[in-house]
């Protein structure tokens, strides 16, 4: 294995963290939206969106990758793998982060989104001031494992021709007849990855404890 | 006369629930200054009724008017946007039973979050006028501290101070000091009769008997949702005009 080799990996690991950042950002508030979609049991929007998120969780990401990449241009909608892997993402993880978020919603105590009310805040306010600074504390552990899970399916975008972490090691290992050092370089490059957003997590909540121990 | 017309005036309430029927046409008034506690039984209606009067739930039947300003209803006749609700309920404080604070924010920050977000007043003089009310209800040296730390009866020291902040023209309390330990009732109840005595209107639900007798006004006796009797408390705890009253009395005042 060369130093070109190790190279062609770490540009792997650029695409996965680029494609799962961009799969994040977007999936994150897309979530949310549907969450709040169902919480205010908006009529014909929230059975849509039960729909939506219980037909996105069955489906294997894969699937839904492929049926993107191969049924949209039949339809007459250009789509290039990368767009195909960001939109299989973000369709994907903005399902399950609307059930973290649903949850969240679910269990916010009424009496203090009536104390909001009877303040007179207005639903925005509510919401912005009161629930969503407590809902993104209590969801954050879920939607950090969901972002995990998410960078641990990205092999998956190989399907159509992304060249992520794992593809890079593969193509090495079959050029060099030697799988199991790519193999190896790439399980070490995914571990910070993940790792990155634990401490992240672990951060958060530690300041945040800090500030209630005042 | 300006000076006559009540603060609230709730005529003709009614609420159901599907097929049960919690309040049946309810009217009271309350003028300045009055100190009026709901009593009755539980499942009676009353924290409907306090629920109705700032729209938390809405009345199917009747009116409430809050110094002449119709409540839930615009003018143009239709019910209110959130937004215009949101507007009056700025008039209507209100105390919960289990407090209610918001545990993200400071008890100082509980107390500013309304004045300043909603009422868009100077950050720096609702600061001076939280601090005060927290001289007020005994708590200057937690200001910087979250509910979490606090006692139940700290918590709803600062959740009535919360309410005072946005200097409404009416305050509800919901059964104030249910949910705190007995030892701990008593602190509430001090300020609660220090509000009293200052002439701050306000309705309160309670089951603090002793409290009822010697700072309401007048109180106002619901049974199964309707208004069955209505008086000064000389009157009604020692010579009421209903047999239910006087049943409830006995078994209240005995425990
Ligand atoms: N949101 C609701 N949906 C259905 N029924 C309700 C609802 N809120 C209250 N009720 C019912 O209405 C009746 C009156 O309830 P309410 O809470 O107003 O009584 P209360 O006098 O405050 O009782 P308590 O002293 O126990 O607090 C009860 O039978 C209650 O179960
Ligand atoms: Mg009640």
């Amino acid at each position: 294995m060369s130093a070109a080799d190790v190279l062609a990996i770490l540009q792997g690991a650029v695409v996965t963290v680029t494609l799962s950042f961009v799969g994040i950002l977007v999936g994150l508030p897309i979530g949310l939206g549907l969450a709040l979609l169902r919480w205010a049991d908006v009529p014909v929007a929230s059975r849509i969106v039960a729909v939506y998120v219980s037909v996105l969780r069955a489906t294997p990401l894969v699937t839904l990758l492929l049926l993107l990449f191969f049924a949209l241009p039949n339809v007459g909608i250009a789509i290039g793998p990368v767009s195909a892997a960001i939109l299989a993402l973000v369709m994907n993880t903005s399902a399950f982060n609307c059930e973290v978020w649903r949850a969240a919603l679910m269990n916010f105590p009424k009496e203090q989104y009536e104390a909001a009310q009877s303040v007179g805040m207005h639903a925005l306010l509510r919401f912005r001031r009161i629930v969503l600074p407590q809902i993104v504390r209590v969801s954050l552990p879920g939607l950090v494992n969901e972002m995990s899970l998410l960078i641990k399916v990205t092999p998956v975008l190989a399907v159509v021709g992304v060249v992520d972490i794992t593809r890079a090691a593969v193509r090495i290992g079959a050029e060099t007849y030697e799988p199991l050092p790519p193999f190896l370089v790439a399980i070490a490059m995914y571990a910070p990855i993940v790792f990155a957003l634990v401490s992240l997590q672990r951060f958060i909540e530690r300041r945040q404890l800090a500030a209630e121990a005042a | 006369m300006i000076d006559d017309m009540p603060v609230l005036d709730v005529a003709g309430i009614s609420k159901r629930f599907g097929d049960l029927e919690v309040l049946t046409d309810i009217s009271f008034t309350v003028t300045r200054g009055e100190t009026v506690c709901v009593l009755g039984p539980s499942g009676s209606g009353k924290s409907t009724l306090l629920r109705c009067i700032n729209w938390l739930e809405r009345p199917d039947a009747g009116q409430i008017y809050l110094n002449g300003d119709r409540i839930g209803i615009n003018n143009g006749g239709v019910v209110m946007s959130d937004r215009e609700l949101s507007r009056v309920r700025t008039r209507i404080g209100m105390v919960f039973q289990h407090f209610a604070l918001w545990p993200h924010l400071t008890v100082l920050q509980n107390l500013m979050e309304a004045p300043v977000q909603v009422q868009k007043r100077p950050a720096a003089e609702v600061r001076e006028e939280a601090m005060a009310l927290l001289a007020k209800v005994g708590l200057s040296d937690k200001s910087d501290v979250f509910p979490a730390r606090l006692s139940g009866g700290q918590k709803q020291r600062v959740g009535i101070a919360r309410a005072l902040a946005m200097k409404p023209d009416v305050l509800l309390f919901d059964e104030p000091t249910s949910a705190l330990d007995p030892e701990l009732v008593g602190e509430v109840l001090l300020v609660m009769r220090e509000l009293a005595r200052e002439g701050r209107t306000m309705v309160i639900v309670t089951h603090e008997m002793g409290f009822a007798r010697d700072a309401a006004t007048r109180i106002l006796f619901l049974d199964r949702g309707r208004v069955v009797e209505t008086g000064p408390p000389e009157r009604f705890f020692v010579n009421p005009d209903t047999e239910r009253a006087r049943q409830f009395i006995q078994r209240y005042a005995a425990g």
